[in-house]
């Protein structure tokens, strides 16, 4: 006979006998969860903007880089590329040019052709004499042309003045493999390699082009499974969301309580207080930023905001994972005394460090607006990936602090794991001086996605694709579910070892 | 005055020692390993069933290691049972150790709502009882100070204040009342007594006979584990006494 001890079927709290699951009124919550769905439907189909509908084509082709001059481009000279793009939206086309080391004079006609009907589609001509060695040229379409996909293209360079000794030369690569479709003509002639051109457009998002029906799908749903809830209420059944909103309402009190002694005492005997939750990153972020820009001469574009992103994100996640790491032992005097649920302990921490995260929030729009970050709506996107961040820390920290109360080594292992973490995280150094062996630590870093989508939404002032969002969600949701369940399975046993 | 408002069912609780204890991950896998991870079974509670009603002061006596405190523990929701089940139909506050919740850097006015908190309170009740709290425990000014500057007296009487002003449904008292002056003593025992008489349904752990006479209606005779004996108060307490 091994029954579950029952929690207590009252809440009775000094008068009135009244259950906290009759309090709730169910449907107003229901209502508000379906309206607070739409609402936030409607404000990332505003907010996500085009990068809803539109990424960066996955069949743009890149600019090589040259080793080699094609042919002077006198007049008469030519040069063509055929190539097959597969840009569902085509925007543009790119030509680098080799000088020959001297000052240039005339003109040259870049010209794009389809070559299944034979039309121009685009063309320019450019001044030879504003160009100089390496310089990229390049040819856009005022619109988005959306008919090209896996039409065969033709790009011709001709001079109609340029005379020998003082002409430009589109620069090749000679030792590229061509692939199907791309071949090179110099005057006439196929030769191997390829013209150091790019051509770049966007492709559709299937997720955006559904977006309205994945929405009215996920609406259905849910209405649906809070109707359920509502029928099974009504037969006084329990349910998952009937507990979770009872635990909030009755334990809302205790964390509000805990958080706000957990942020008292950290800077109680201080004598700056509360400032220090934002001086502390700016400190960091300027010794970093002037070590680094030593040292690496990085040119990520707004380096102090890129730095500070990072730092501000991985401090929350290690403070936020250290501390729920000790929540468990911390507590030892009130689990051995009162019942409280144990969950609350690692939520309170991370709830605190979360408190720090927004004040440290400050700073980096200071230093957002004093670096010329373009602050886009793009920006209220980011809190969604804060919230990933911290959903993750929460069940990291699940984790750990259940394995702390077994096993003491992890507080040890984790100063060491959290470390390594940090290096294996782009916070200080751009992704792009990684090996490419080394590359796959990116790809394994669920950090790395955080920091990443918030860098873009804040610097690039775009939203990430919507996959971004998918990914980060299952990330966090993964993480907290592996941690809840190891939790939950060993919270019994906590008393017996603490 | 009848309603059961703890039923104690078949409650078993074992503990489970291993030979060495084992703390660490490396000693865990080599024992583990070496097949001497071995475990010593002590069942500190065997089938231990009875309930208690509304408004009753039930006394636990029995002697050390009898598993008085692991009842309590297992009562007040901190243990689970390894067996059984224990329903309680209410709030309870355990008195297993006065100031547990207390956090040093803390002021007793910030203690009182946290440790109010912790008893599970709403902010509203605990607002309005503030006062109370306050004019029982005697701090007067003293209750914006961090409780670090308390002395021991002082941080008793807060906690004792904080856990029988909030009239808590049932109470589980291990071992006190012997807090602050005597002044103080003679108030807590008063309050007690108010409680006991004001429905409040008490558990209470005591070695003093004398106290458990005087208090309680019916007394649980814990030996070994078992529950030797369980009845009126002076039934219960002539046969411990012998």
């Amino acid at each position: 006979m091994r029954k579950l001890l029952k929690r207590g079927k009252y809440n009775s709290i000094s008068d009135g006998k009244q259950a906290v699951s009759d309090q709730i009124n169910l449907k107003k919550v229901c209502a508000v969860i379906l309206l607070g769905y739409i609402i936030l439907a409607f404000l990332f189909y505003i907010l996500a903007g085009e990068q809803l509908h539109f990424r960066s084509s996955r069949g743009n082709v890149k600019m090589p880089v040259p080793n080699f001059g094609t042919v002077e481009m006198v007049a008469g000279a030519k040069v063509e590329q055929t190539f097959i793009p597969t840009i569902q939206r085509f925007k543009q086309v790119s030509v680098t040019w080799g000088t020959y080391g001297r000052h240039n004079k005339g003109t040259v006609l870049i010209e794009l052709y389809n070559l299944k009907d034979n039309s121009r589609i685009l063309s320019q001509t450019v001044d030879v004499s504003k160009l100089t060695e390496g310089a990229i040229t390049t040819v856009a379409s005022e619109k988005y042309l959306e008919n090209l996909y896996g039409v065969p293209l033709l790009l011709r360079i001709t001079s109609p003045d340029s005379v020998a000794g003082s002409a430009v030369s589109p620069m090749m690569k000679t030792d590229a493999e061509p692939k199907a479709g791309q071949q090179l003509y110099l005057n006439g002639k196929a030769v191997n390699g390829v013209l150091a051109f790019s051509a770049e457009g966007q492709d559709y998002i299937w997720l955006g082009l559904h977006y309205w029906k994945f929405i009215a799908a996920g609406g259905i749903l849910l209405a649906a499974y809070l109707l359920y809830i509502l029928m099974r209420t009504k037969r006084k059944k329990k349910s998952v969301l009937l507990n979770a909103l009872v635990a909030m309402k009755k334990y809302r009190f205790l964390i509000y309580q805990l958080v706000s002694r957990d942020f008292k005492t950290k800077y109680k005997r201080s004598i700056l207080g509360v400032f220090w939750s934002f001086l502390n990153p700016l400190l960091m972020m300027t010794v970093q930023y002037y070590v680094f820009s030593t040292i690496f001469k990085t040119d990520i574009a707004f380096y102090p905001v890129y730095l500070l992103t990072g730092i501000i994100m991985f401090n929350f996640f290690s403070e936020a994972c250290g501390m729920a790491l000790t929540s468990i032992l911390g507590n030892a005097s009130l689990i051995t005394k009162v019942y409280v649920p144990k969950y609350i302990y690692p939520l309170t921490r991370i709830l605190s460090s979360l408190v720090n995260l927004a004040i440290s929030l400050i700073p980096l729009f200071v230093v957002g607006c004093f670096s010329n970050v373009p602050f886009t709506k793009s920006f209220l996107l980011f809190p969604f990936f804060l919230l990933c961040l911290a959903v993750f820390s929460l069940g990291l920290g699940m984790l750990l602090a259940a394995g702390m109360v077994f096993f003491r080594d992890v507080q040890f292992l984790w100063s060491v794991f959290s470390m390594m973490w940090m290096y294996a995280t782009p916070i200080f150094y751009p992704e792009s001086i990684l090996p490419d062996q080394f590359k796959f630590v990116l790809q394994i870093n669920p950090l790395y996605y955080f920091i990443t989508f918030a860098r873009t939404c804040i610097i690039s002032g775009i939203s990430p694709e919507p996959i971004a969002y998918i990914q980060s969600f299952l990330l966090a949701l993964g993480m907290l579910l592996v941690g809840a369940f190891v939790f939950k399975k060993t919270q019994d046993k906590f008393i017996l070892y603490i | 005055m009848s309603e059961n408002m703890i039923e104690i069912q078949n409650v078993s609780m074992r503990f489970r020692f291993a030979n060495d204890r084992i703390l660490s991950l490396k000693e865990f896998v080599t024992a583990k390993l070496r097949g001497k991870l071995t475990y010593q079974d002590f069942w500190a509670l065997k089938n231990v069933s009875f309930n208690v009603k509304k408004g009753e002061v039930v006394g636990i006596i029995g002697g050390n290691g009898a598993g008085k405190s692991t009842l309590l523990k297992i009562i007040s929701r901190i243990m689970k049972p390894t067996e059984g089940a224990v329903i309680c139909h209410g709030n309870i506050v355990p008195m297993l150790e006065l100031g547990s919740g207390f956090d040093a850097d803390l002021t007793g006015r910030e203690n009182i709502f946290l440790n109010g908190a912790i008893l599970g309170y709403t902010k509203e009740f605990l607002e309005s009882k503030y006062q109370e709290i306050l004019d029982f425990s005697q701090l007067g000014q003293f209750i914006d100070m961090p409780i670090r500057n308390y002395s021991s007296g002082m941080m008793m009487r807060l906690a004792f204040s904080i856990a029988t002003l909030v009239n808590p449904e049932i109470l589980i008292v291990d071992e006190i009342l012997a807090v602050g002056d005597e002044a103080f003593q003679k108030k807590s025992y008063a309050r007690m007594m108010e409680l006991m008489s004001g429905g409040t349904t008490v558990l209470l752990v005591s070695h003093n006979l004398e106290q458990i006479r005087n208090m309680c209606s019916r007394v649980v005779w814990l030996e070994h584990g078992n529950v030797r004996m369980f009845g009126d108060v002076q039934e219960v307490c002539d046969a411990y006494s012998l």
